[in-house]
């Protein structure tokens, strides 16, 4: 990994204006929900990077912004040397080759009154592929590697036959069909059981090895992302808090907002003692942000030094980023903050 | 005897001119203050069960053999009057979309006194006080009485749900994957306000969810449920530090625990059985990598290998075995090869 990364992500930001109606008329002032407020990033050829953080902290609007389902409001997204927003006929056309998305619902992305070879060939249609021979190999191919074995009972089904596991599989394989380089993932196994789960895991996780996809993996579930991915990046308001590699961050989370996540996330081991952080839950005000860290309403941290803040990423720990001001190990509880519940 | 006792319990639903079992067989108790949860994938029965023992089951479905008796007294047969006047005040659910749970033209305050006066004789103003009570309970502001459900977010919606639910201090509370739509931070704050409230009103509490590490966390006995019947029904931690059956020790290798290190996660191959045409023998035969012609001629009725664990398989004695073998992918690779064989074969002669 130590070439070029295949995407690199700068001061990327999405605000969204909000309307106030009639007193638009009398208000000059506008205001706006900052989505993704300044974010940058890089993902290496080869990578599966996570997105974590929880409801209106920016992770879906930043993955589709990279798939170009949104347009962003300022910075610069450059895929493997060509900036995402390359309008030429060429250009676009190489986008929607390269870069794929799968999404959260397998009920609703897939269209019922197509079976599953006309929408895994779908993709190959559109790009010129015309020799129909070929294009049946190619989604026969697409099956195998999807494991929906054996192929020939699959093709000539209808979504309505199959189940939720399969139909995600279904989905991924249109995603790849084309061979992309990049894939966006988001939330890609929370509506499927636990027991079908780890084999959609599990055949992400193949064709980075297999095919060296490079992937957003978006999720609020931590233990998923812990299990698939290398790097992980935290969002909490619009910003990126905390940004390393995977196994660090989620046994030594640095930013205040990472340990909290982090201690809410239910264990299955009745032997596993846990450190509770209990903080306020309510959805912060999206529109009036606070001056210096967006963390500070809500932080058991916190300190008057705090508003200094201005979310940049500090190397406190080789490749191990977060935006707190603090080191961990300077990090006292506030005790105006304890919530005593238990 | 116990405060909760649920006995062969079997619930039909009726689809076209067929029917299917959506719970069949289904059989435990719970004392006063203790919680059960009940995990399994969907179609397991387990929201079937919670809507069977509120008698709240959709039209196409009713409860067709069994008994429920909460405090010694039988619910099964009761009429509708009778069940509607014990829901609320003996038996209360928190149900998984708080967003559709409310009214959404009515305040919070209203709906949850029309909730306390319909189920109880308080006058308006104890019932307005009792309200401010629950709202303090489940962390809520006074004001948000006044407020109506869109003005409230995810979380605090569940919350009044969840006031709703227990304004009456019921005996007995039936959670169906109360806190599944939420983030985690608000999921931990919800979950262990409900435990403290169970606790406090000492109701014993049945916890439906997909979950398996939300139960690990909040409730003392644990049921896995696998199309339609009980796998296993253990206390909780003896459940996660020797499971039996062999489907939860297929359901442990699928699922990411966040402080261990893991090598890989197993999947159970194939699906959960089609109810409409049930196979003679155990329900979980087709996904079993451990299936002999005994699991597919005989149901295996319960073994207790250790006190208070009750697991439904035939081979209890092999668990060492099973044990080691399950957390092999092989093991469960030969499943996978076996079941698409039997497609093939299927496809060729049908």
């Amino acid at each position: 990994m130590d070439e070029k990364p295949l995407i690199i992500i700068e001061n990327l930001k999405k605000y969204y204006p909000v309307r106030k109606g009639i007193r638009e008329l009398f208000n000059t002032k506008k205001e706006f929900v900052k989505a993704v407020d300044d974010i940058s990033l890089t993902i290496s050829r080869g990578e599966i990077l996570g997105l974590a953080g929880e409801s209106g902290s920016g992770k879906t609007t930043t993955g589709e912004i990279i798939v170009r389902l949104q347009e962003k409001t300022s910075g610069e997204i450059v895929l493997d040397g060509h900036p995402i927003d390359d309008s030429s006929r060429e250009g676009r056309k190489r986008f929607r080759r390269e870069v794929q998305m799968i999404f959260q619902d397998p009920y609703e992305t897939l269209n019922p009154r197509s079976t599953v070879f006309e929408t895994i060939a779908e993709p190959l249609k559109i790009h010129g592929w015309k020799d129909k021979e070929k294009i049946y190999r190619r989604v026969w191919e697409a099956l195998e590697i999807e494991e929906l074995k054996p192929p020939e009972q699959y093709l000539f089904s209808y979504p309505h036959e199959l189940s939720g596991g399969q139909r995600q599989r279904v989905a991924i394989a249109r995603g790849i069909v084309l061979e992309p380089k990049f894939l966006v993932a988001d939330e890609p196994v929370s509506m499927l059981d636990v027991s079908i789960r780890a084999d959609i895991l599990n055949l992400l996780k193949g064709l980075r090895r297999d095919m060296g996809l490079t992937m957003l993996y978006v999720s609020h579930d931590l233990s998923t992302i812990k299990y698939i991915c290398d790097r992980i990046a935290v969002m909490y308001l619009g910003k990126i808090v905390e940004l390393g590699p995977v196994n660090k961050v989620l046994s030594k989370p640095m930013h205040p907002y990472t340990k909290v996540l982090f201690s809410a996330v239910p264990v299955a081991d009745p032997d596993h003692v846990k450190e509770r952080i209990v903080i306020d839950d309510e959805v912060p005000d999206q529109i009036n942000l606070p001056v210096g860290c967006r963390f500070i309403p809500r932080c058991p941290y916190v300190k008057d030094q705090c508003s200094s803040c201005t979310h940049e990423l500090f190397e406190y720990a080789p490749g191990q980023f977060s935006a707190c001001i603090y080191r961990e190990e300077n990090l006292t509880v506030n005790d105006d903050r304890i919530i005593d519940e238990p | 005897m116990a405060f909760l006792e649920v006995k062969n319990l079997e619930i039909t639903y009726t689809i076209g001119s067929g029917s299917l079992k959506a719970v069949d067989g289904v059989s435990f108790s719970l004392e006063k203050g203790q919680s059960l949860g009940v995990v399994g994938e969907s179609g397991c029965g387990k929201t079937t069960i919670a809507k069977g023992l509120m008698q709240l089951l959709p039209k196409n479905g009713s409860i067709t053999g069994g008994s429920i008796k909460i405090d010694g007294k039988e619910m099964v047969g009761l009429s509708r009057e009778a069940m509607r006047r014990m829901r609320l005040k003996e038996i209360a659910m928190i149900s998984q979309s708080a967003m559709n749970a409310l009214n959404p033209v009515y305040t919070i305050g209203d709906q949850l006194v029309e909730g306390i006066m319909a189920h109880s004789s308080l006058g308006r103003k104890e019932a307005l006080r009792r309200a401010v009570e629950v709202f303090e309970m489940v962390g809520l502001e006074e004001k948000r009485l006044k407020s109506y459900p869109h003005q409230l977010s995810g979380g605090m919606k569940q919350r009044a749900v969840i006031a709703l639910a227990l304004t009456l201090n019921p005996p007995l509370i039936i959670a169906d994957e109360p806190t599944t739509a939420l983030d985690v931070v608000v999921q931990d704050r919800i979950l262990h306000r409900i435990l403290k409230i169970q606790k406090e009103i000492n109701s014993s509490m049945i916890f439906i969810t997909h979950d398996i590490s939300v139960v690990s966390e909040i409730c003392e006995y644990i049921m896995v449920m696998y199309g339609g019947k009980v796998m296993e029904m253990a206390k909780t931690d003896d459940f996660f530090r020797h499971p039996y059956h062999p489907y939860s020790l297929g359901l442990q290798n699928a699922f990411p625990i966040i402080t261990e290190e893991m090598e890989e996660l197993i999947s159970i191959p194939g699906s959960p059985p089609n109810l409409q045409n049930v196979l003679p023998g155990c329900r979980f035969q087709e996904r079993c990598p451990f299936a002999e012609q005994r699991c597919r001629d005989e149901e295996p009725g319960f073994a207790e290998p250790e006190p208070g664990l009750l697991t439904a398989c035939h081979f209890p004695e092999r668990v060492e075995e099973f044990r080691e073998k399950a957390a092999h992918r092989d093991t469960w690779e030969t499943v996978r090869k076996r079941l698409i064989e039997e497609m093939k074969e299927g496809a060729a002669h049908g």
